[in-house]
């Protein structure tokens, strides 16, 4: 039937030769989604890119740890061979153990990690500031704060005590703090493994492997991989206080992505149906005319099958090359916000085919009720010089279809609750959620643009009434270019709100964890043992003795493993002048304190999910080398390691791990004394060789990694309605088009070009009034959708606030965006030929 | 007598009723009709009688709500889609008050068009529309569009369209409605030439009793029914032209 379709060639392309307006506007529709589509695609993958390099610049190179089930050391040798697993980048066996450096008479208590330091040199994983990497066993490298703190540079030996002796090493090399972080935990001393672990009789043994991943590379996926080839003796987790604060705020912020890329591709469906639709449309007469000439139906539906996939892909071509070309500033400016290095724009390499296939696909698609449509025209309606029927019929099947559509989405959130699917099968639950509205859209359009018309000033009554009537000819049509912009300002409205509280919620943590004037910390953060706890404790104590300090709270943070995996515990100063700085899931916070003071601990809500625990469950945990039963009083609401955390009194800690390390120290000043003590704090921090950094520094940087998160998500918002914008101006100037012997006649019976032109921008008004408050309804409903849906990554429920600023910037933007959109379309209604309105078929 | 070229059997067409309520239209009511192979019927009648929605009928342009048409002995109510739009390009040609020729095709192209939807070559559809053209006297304006074309120069070039793939019946519906009284007479006397010199049968719905008088037969409808059937032996050299 194709092939017989090919027989009205000539017709087709005599259509675009007469009409070329037309074409080029169905085309430009498809070019419009595919950029979009291409735009959105690139610009997630830009942010995600982003989110990356972001946390790797406080983390450091993504990674995976293979460790010993049982704990301690375990035999390299019983390591399979990993590096040929896709996205590896290295496999760096690690050897840590305390040691004692002496420089003169100088002492100081530290890790040493045993490593390939030449290899991973190499690669790029460890930088040095000066010199070469360590090879030899009378080899080391230092790290910067440390050789500082000595007062040694490359060239100088320093005194290095072992189990077997004491060994005099040379200083090849000066290493990058950020670099060492990666791999050391904290060490500040790099020495060759093998010569480690001979000096400490363990040849042959580590204590981890860690695998570094390429920049791209799924971690999860690795670590499955891995998983299926580690023998039942080891295995593959994610290093403990490796998620950082910035991946966690990214969870939802990636679901986020995801939604806004498959709304974009609804969108997309929307502007391409819309435009074949009315393409359509607007020859229902020739079309008729041609089936009494004898074209049968299946010929028609081919003619527009045809000229919808050569449209398609012309447009697709081009909207492909318009989406790279508007992904590019846009990844920029994503980049910048969040502070992560620009360098060049990531795209895929099947970008471009899948989306030029799919807008082809689409536009085929897309054509499908259209061609089904202008194949069963009466070839009756041909030869009558009556307009088209309007098409007043609004299906009860699109009742069943949104019905159907919001029941998938429901049953989908509540496996996605039940934890029976993952986390991100609520993103196609979520488009179908909005899809549901775009569907009821025929019935409520009516109603709604009636209402909105009845705010038309009274001089502008005639225009209004006559832009209502158009909108109510076609409720389908309209509907569909209704649902872009629903779709739009649902994005707009639901994702604002989700990551607005999302961000809320991480902030309210931050603001009570880290309630201070000043922060002292260690580079490292996280220990590996107790050689840095002496340093922090004098760090300690040198705060207590200055004035001015209203309270001093302390948090010492340790590596280890809770209920067989890995976690991190926190200990913590918890003064009972001051609130808790926890905030506990269903329990009372004098309850949770008092378990405190009991010896109790509280877990992460993210731990709690991924080991199954409960509050009032004992759970194993081993720090240092020492394993014991620890009563979970409750679950609180953390975000340290992504809420893989278990939190406990100091006093508890020490007296059950020995953990006694002050990793943060949080100065609360005494009133008004906040910037007296800047002077004395900084010089403490110099000579405990720790950082200083100001409550403002600290808020400064969280909102910096916050605010580039949102402005991302933003920018990629902005991006739908400007997408919007352009289907809506299209679908306008189609309109205009379709309904060109209308204004003419409208014209010829005295309407002045001003009338002509208020009722068009009138009729786009309308239509982007009832599209926005459905959009608002359905952007409420989503903001709940994704809070809901976040919660088994987040591992509690965030509390949903209404927030005016959001619902009114996107019900401006949707009326603004439309009013502009109908210009255009507008003026050239306006400036129409009237002899040829009035005689066009 | 031969057998008839075109048949209806108890013809009856019932327009469905409005969504909201309110009856059914009633337009032909059980309407019986013989035409033999040659014959010039007019189909007359006030506004509507009925005459146009017969003539959809016999065309297979609409399906009757009961009844039968058979054209060359073949059932139309027993022919899908696809079968009812082969035998309306092969073997019926329309002719209507409006031209409807395609104003995005030349005059060449439009009165190819059939034989185009045929799967006829292009060269070979071109060489036939030629033809046509140059029986109705319209080959100098053949790479014309439409829109350059007179309303009379229009009618002749559809008329041209109708005979293209030599179809054993021609349906004209009005086909003088939106002519002045020169081209009238251009476009009978060509519809008269078809019949006369090509054994052509014609079918046409016209207001104008001077056509009607012009016809060998003229049929009278009156709401929805034949109320007169009359065939003259010598019509053609005794009328001719239109009544202005």
């Amino acid at each position: 039937m194709i092939f017989e379709s090919f027989r009205l060639r000539h017709l087709l392309l005599r259509q675009w030769r007469n009409r070329p307006g037309r074409a080029l506007a169905t085309a430009l529709s498809v070019a419009v989604a595919v950029g979009a589509v291409v735009a959105t695609w690139v610009s997630a993958d830009a942010s995600r890119i982003g989110y990356r390099r972001l946390t790797e610049a406080l983390d450091g190179t993504p990674s995976i740890d293979i460790s010993a089930r049982a704990g301690g050391r375990f035999d390299v040798g019983k390591l399979p061979k990993l590096a040929d697993i896709s996205g590896v980048r290295a496999v760096v066996p690690l050897f840590f153990r305390p040691t004692l450096l002496r420089v003169g008479e100088k002492r100081v208590r530290e890790i040493a990690v045993g490593v390939d330091a030449q290899t991973l040199a190499e690669t790029g994983l460890l930088k040095l500031t000066s010199g070469t990497a360590c090879v030899g066993p009378d080899e080391t490298v230092l790290g910067a704060a440390l050789a500082e703190g000595l007062g040694k540079s490359v060239g100088d030996e320093v005194l290095f005590f072992a189990r077997r002796g004491v060994r005099r090493l040379t200083v090849t090399g000066i290493a990058d703090p950020a670099s060492l972080r990666w791999f050391a935990d904290g060490a500040g001393v790099v020495v060759d493994i093998q010569a480690l672990e001979q000096m400490s009789n363990a040849l042959g043994l580590v204590d981890r492997v860690r695998v570094a991943l390429e920049p791209n590379a799924s971690r999860p996926d690795v670590l499955e991989a891995a998983g299926q080839r580690l023998p039942e003796t080891l295995v593959a987790e994610i290093p403990a206080g490796r998620a950082s604060m910035a991946e966690d705020v990214l969870h939802s912020a990636d679901l986020g992505l995801d939604f806004v890329t498959g709304l974009t591709v609804a969108m997309a469906w929307f502007i391409v149906g819309n435009a074949m639709l009315m393409n359509v449309t607007e020859r229902r007469r020739s079309l008729s005319l041609v089936r009494v000439l004898g074209a049968s139906a299946g010929q028609i539906r081919g003619f527009i099958t045809i000229e919808a996939a050569l449209l398609g892909t012309l447009g697709a071509l081009v909207g492909a090359g318009l989406g790279l070309a508007a992904a590019r500033p846009i990844s920029a400016g994503i980049s910048r916000a969040l502070q992560a290095p620009f360098s060049e724009m990531v795209v895929e390499p099947l970008i471009v085919p899948l989306a030029v296939l799919m807008g082809t696909l689409v536009a085929i698609a897309a054509a499908w009720w259209p061609a089904r449509e202008a194949a069963q025209i009466d070839p009756l309606e041909g030869l009558s010089q009556a307009p088209a029927p309007a098409n007043n019929q609004v299906s009860w099947r699109l009742l069943g279809a949104a019905f159907a559509l919001w029941a998938f989405a429901a049953l989908m959130l509540l496996l996605v609750l039940a934890e029976r699917v993952p986390p991100r099968a609520a993103v196609p639950a979520g488009i179908a959620m909005l899809l549901s509205f775009v569907a009821l859209t025929p019935l409520i359009l009516p109603l709604l643009a009636r209402g909105c018309a009845c705010l038309v000033p009274r001089r502008f009554a005639l225009e209004g009434r006559l832009a209502l009537e158009q909108i109510l000819r076609q409720p389908v049509r309209t509907a569909l270019t209704t649902g872009v912009l629903v779709v739009a300002v649902s994005n707009g409205i639901g994702l604002g709100h989700a990551i607005r509280d999302n961000v809320d919620d991480v902030l309210g943590w931050y603001a009570r964890m880290m309630r201070a004037d000043w922060f002292l910390t260690h580079a490292g953060m996280v220990a590996t043992g107790q050689a840095h706890a002496q340093g922090s404790l004098e760090a300690e104590a040198d705060l207590r003795e200055l004035s001015g300090i209203a309270r001093i709270e302390v948090i010492g943070i340790a590596m280890g493993k809770v209920a067989g995996g890995a976690g991190v515990i926190v200990a913590r100063d918890m003064p009972d002048d001051a609130p808790l700085p926890l905030a506990p899931v269903g329990m009372e916070e004098s309850a949770v304190r008092a378990a405190l003071a009991r010896g109790e601990a509280v877990a992460g809500t993210v731990l709690a999910r991924r080991a199954g625990i409960k509050a009032g469950d004992d759970v194993s945990v081993e720090v240092f080398g020492r394993k014991t039963s620890v009563r979970v009083a409750a679950l609180v609401v953390d975000y340290t390691s992504g809420g893989a955390s278990l939190v406990m009194r100091r006093d508890t800690a020490k007296r059950l791990f020995g953990l006694e390390s002050a990793d943060v120290l949080l100065v609360t000043a005494a009133e008004g004394q906040a910037d007296a003590l800047r002077a004395a704090l900084e010089k403490i921090a110099d000579r405990r060789g720790m950082l200083l950094r100001s409550a403002v520094d600290v808020r400064k940087f969280i909102d910096g990694i916050v605010g580039g998160v949102v402005g991302s998500l933003w920018a990629i918002l902005g991006l739908g309605f400007a997408v919007g914008s352009l289907g809506v101006a299209n679908t306008v100037t189609m309109n205009v088009l379709e309904k060109k012997h209308t204004i003419g006649l409208l014209r010829a019976v005295g309407m002045t070009s001003r009338q002509v032109t208020a009722m068009v921008v009138l009729e786009s008004l309308l239509l982007g009034a009832s599209g926005a408050i459905i959009g608002l309804v359905s952007g409420l409903v989503t903001a709940l959708f994704i809070q809901w849906a976040s919660q088994p990554l987040l591992g509690h429920p965030i509390r949903a606030s209404f927030r005016p600023s959001v619902v009114v910037a996107n019900l401006l933007a949707a009326v603004v965006v439309t009013g502009l959109a109908a210009w255009l379309p507008a003026r050239r209604a306006a400036t129409i030929d009237l002899l040829e309105a009035v005689s066009a078929e | 007598m031969t057998d008839p070229i075109l048949r209806a059997v108890h013809v009856e067409k019932t327009f469905a009723p409005p969504q909201h309520g309110g009856a059914g239209v009633q337009a032909v009511r059980s309407v019986d009709l013989e035409v033999q192979r040659g014959e010039f019927v007019a189909l007359t009648g006030s506004s509507g009688s009925g005459k146009s929605t017969l003539l959809h009928m016999l065309g297979g342009i609409t399906r009757p709500t009961a009844g039968s048409v058979w054209l060359e002995g073949v059932d139309l109510a027993a022919l899908d889609d696809a079968k009812l739009a082969v035998l309306r390009r092969r073997r019926i040609g329309f002719v209507f008050q409006r031209y409807n020729l395609l104003p995005e095709l030349s005059l060449e192209e439009n009165v190819a068009l059939p034989l185009v939807l045929d799967g006829v070559a292009g060269t070979a559809a071109s060489a036939a529309a030629r033809v046509a053209l140059e029986k109705v006297g319209m080959a100098h304006r053949a790479s014309h569009s439409p829109d350059a074309l007179s309303g009379g120069e229009q009618q002749r070039g559809a008329i041209a369209r109708a005979l293209v793939a030599a179809p054993a019946l021609v349906l004209a519906d009005e086909p003088t409605g939106a002519l002045d009284s020169v081209n009238s007479r251009l476009v009978v006397e060509l519809l008269h030439r078809l019949v006369e010199e090509q054994g052509q049968t014609v079918v046409l719905v016209t207001h104008d009793p001077g056509i009607a008088a012009a016809a060998g037969r003229a049929i009278r409808m009156a709401d929805g029914r034949i109320v007169s059937d009359i065939v003259r032996a010598e019509s053609r050299v005794a009328a001719g032209s239109p009544t202005p």
